[in-house]
């Protein structure tokens, strides 16, 4: 809940100045409950409506709480006026949107975003950006770059060509090329499959996918731990400077 | 103490399980929760026996026996859970050595006690390993003995070569590894092996006494005595290959360096100040124990806070002692082999502390809780998964170093769920010693022991040949019954046996 959130849905609605509102002010917060009813939620007949426009009244609050349990508002849960008028407009929008559901659903989110004048039209220049992700070109170009690099395809061809991405990146780059042995680990794999992951999901399956997972959680630490050392070394290059001194040695006896 | 007769104590004690006893409550007065110690069955006899001796008419002074001691502690204001007693634990001060305990730092009567953490503040051991092989070291093994001797101090007034002033200790003292990591003495990758990676950022120097920091400036890189030592070690057996294989441990015959040291004078002093100002502490909050050597604090008071912080210095200094050693150890086996450490892949396996008082979160009666862990004598061990230990270390478990007696062998476990779930996290943390020190020098002779380690292959390098009888491997119960108790008990697993081919020690 939240300041900006009043704000937007008083745009919404198509209240005059939304900004200046604030609902601390008590007048304020009357003044809008009386205009939400007026023009939006309407649950009360006009003649009905005069206790709540009593907006000097002392007894403004009991018409108002009364109001509540009529329009449904949880005044129990919700105690500040902050939160009341949130949700009456939010109950406001929903009845407004309600009355107009056609003009309404064909408003997309691409459709606001193509109408907005403020949103500048980048020209791209980068020739992928072209593509036709989901062509049948496409995706049979990525599922024989797939096959050419041994690794299993998914469903949707953007996850196979991340994963393609990651292994040429990291095996197949100029240096990897140059150096394999820096890159292919060494030595016999851990039977990573066979030991105990500490927990149990009750599945085989899902066992195997959390271990998968927990793999996967370590080599992005091992990462880490990697770059951390390297920092440090880094900085012991411009710190280090052991030094002994067997003058100073003692055996004790 | 409650004085009973022996079979009157047995009462109190019921065996559970092939490998573990209860302590019920009674044994000794006011015990909040039962206590629990593992043992087998050699370890048991032992147990008793030490029971048994002190239950005799006249036997007084001297410390109280094991299993008092861990009743004693059962009593602390704050305990939960348990107070567990590992398979080596015998007497020390206050709390048992092997000893781990747990309190509730949102109870605010839970205490913190020196006696809980020991004299020697994060003693811990650090095992090196390299590409070499026996083959490669057993020609220039003396050689490569006397070169360690000679790059590292031992011996009780020893002093480093690592020049230091007194700035450069209240860094140190404030900054842990980081200190020697800035200095270029370690690699990054040491402090990523390391508990806490080698700092608790609680530590406050300037709650240090001044007279720790006199003690502690000529002592940094120095082994000492007692019981710590620097060994060259060769894997012996393997246990559990995938474990051995993520701490790089290709094979049986492959070289590690192991150097088992602590805080030194520096630790000693701040526990010793620590433990007036603990006296005040009692009389000011009316905090009553069973024995006097348990002085505490509350964790919450003053005299609790400024003791955690010390304690966390003295951490950070023992942590700098041993990443010096570490600096020194690569550089005499660099010389040695004309090479550099990195391509003798000197990479630093695991730092443990087996000396120390932690916060850490632990399950105690389906709850998540904050406890102050006191582990004495006792390292901790948490299993695979746990987000506080080294991401290659994610899948085996923490690696547990088990420093041996001299001339006897060496482990390295991996921590378990279920020592998650029994000990909060703790195992073993060596042999612990069966003799006391008197009784072995009166018992033995040194010139006997010393022949008996050359005659094992043992090349052996000491400052006081004299003091060697303490230390003998007749002095300590097995740790080989020791790590497979922890082993049968399910606290621990075994991962990796070292046998030694060199000893430096005090």
């Amino acid at each position: 809940m939240s300041y900006a959130n009043v704000i937007r849905k008083l745009k919404a609605l198509g209240y005059a100045s939304p900004e200046s509102f604030n609902p601390i002010r008590e007048k304020e917060f009357r003044n809008m409950v009386v205009w939400l009813e007026d023009q939006k939620i309407r649950i009360y007949k006009i003649e009905e409506r005069a206790e709540l426009r009593k907006l000097e009244s002392p007894h403004w609050m009991n018409s108002f709480h009364q109001y509540c349990t009529d329009v449904g508002l949880p005044i129990t849960l919700l105690t500040t006026p902050m939160e009341q008028i949130e949700w009456l407009l939010g109950h406001a929008s929903r009845l407004d949107y309600a009355d107009n559901v056609e003009k309404y659903q064909s408003q997309t989110a691409d459709s606001v975003s193509n109408s907005q004048s403020s949103v500048p039209k980048v020209v791209s220049t980068n020739p992928l950006d072209n593509l036709l992700f989901d062509s049948p070109e496409f995706k049979k170009g990525v599922a024989s770059l797939a096959e050419k690099l041994k690794i299993r395809t998914h469903p949707d061809q953007l996850v196979t060509l991340e994963a393609c991405c990651k292994l040429i990146a990291a095996r197949l780059n100029e240096d990897a090329l140059a150096h394999p042995e820096f890159v292919i680990p060494k030595g016999k794999a851990f039977p990573f499959m066979d030991t105990d992951i500490g927990f149990n999901l009750g599945d085989p399956v899902l066992n195997k996918a959390a271990k998968i997972l927990n793999l996967l959680y370590i080599q992005d630490l091992r990462s880490l731990q990697t770059k951390i050392n390297e920092a440090i070394v880094a900085v012991q290059n411009v710190t280090a400077n052991p030094k002994t001194d067997t003058k100073l040695g003692k055996v004790g006896f | 103490m409650v004085v009973r007769q022996y079979n009157e104590e047995l009462k109190y004690l019921e065996k559970i399980s092939a490998h573990c006893w209860r302590i019920k409550k009674g044994f000794q007065p006011n015990m909040n929760v039962e206590g629990v110690f593992y043992v087998n069955d050699h370890l048991e006899k032992l147990m008793l026996d030490e029971l048994r001796n002190a239950c005799r008419p006249g036997m007084v002074g001297g410390f109280l026996p094991g299993v008092k001691q861990i009743a004693n502690v059962a009593a602390l204001p704050g305990i939960v859970g348990k107070s567990v007693g590992l398979p080596d634990v015998h007497s020390g001060y206050g709390f048992a050595i092997g000893n781990m305990a747990a309190f509730d730092i949102g109870d605010p009567k839970s205490v913190v006690s020196p006696g809980g953490v020991g004299f020697d503040i994060n003693c811990g051991v650090r095992l090196l390993r390299t590409n070499l092989w026996e083959k490669d070291v057993l020609p220039v093994q003396e050689r490569l003995a006397q070169s360690m001797f000679d790059h590292i101090p031992v011996g009780v007034g020893s002093k480093g070569i690592i020049p230091m002033n007194a700035r450069d200790l209240e860094e140190a003292l404030e900054m842990g590894m980081d200190w020697s990591l800035r200095e270029g003495y370690i690699w990054a990758e040491d402090k990523e092996h390391c508990e806490e990676y080698g700092r608790m950022l609680s530590a406050d120097p300037s709650k240090v006494s001044m007279r720790a920091k006199k003690r502690g400036l000529p002592q940094l890189g120095t082994l000492g005595a007692g019981n710590h030592y620097a060994e060259i070690q060769i894997v012996d057996e393997i246990y559990d290959k995938w474990a051995a294989g993520k701490m790089g441990i290709e094979d049986v015959g492959q070289v590690c360096v192991m150097i088992h040291s602590g805080s030194r004078g520096f630790g000693h002093q701040v526990a010793t100040d620590a433990l007036v100002q603990m006296e005040k502490a009692m009389k000011r909050d009316n905090i009553e124990t069973n024995d006097r050597q348990l002085a505490c604090a509350r964790i919450s008071s003053q005299e609790g806070q400024d003791y955690l912080k010390s304690m966390a210095a003295a951490a950070n200094f023992a942590w700098v002692n041993r990443s010096s050693m570490t600096f020194l150890c690569r550089q005499a086996f660099a010389k040695q082999f004309n090479t550099t450490p990195d391509d003798l892949d000197m990479h630093v396996i695991y730092d443990v502390s087996h000396n120390i008082a932690k916060t850490e979160e632990h399950i105690v009666d389906g709850k998540q809780k904050t406890l102050l862990v006191h582990r004495k004598g006792s390292t901790r061990a948490f299993p695979p998964h746990h987000p506080l230990i080294p991401v290659d270390y994610q899948l085996t478990g923490q690696p547990v170093l088990i420093g041996g007696t001299m001339g006897t062998c060496s482990y390295v476990l991996t921590g378990t769920e279920k020592g998650m779930q029994e000990t909060f996290g703790s195992t073993c943390h060596g042999a612990g010693r069966a003799l006391s020190r008197a009784k072995s020098r009166r018992n033995l002779d040194y010139q006997e022991v010393l022949n008996k380690l050359e005659a094992q292959g043992i090349s052996i390098r000491v400052a006081s040949p004299k003091l060697v009888m303490e230390e003998a491997p007749e002095s300590y119960k097995n740790v080989t019954d020791v790590v497979d108790t922890c082993h049968a008990a399910g606290i621990s697993n075994k991962a990796i046996k070292l046998r030694p081919i060199a000893v430096i020690k005090g």
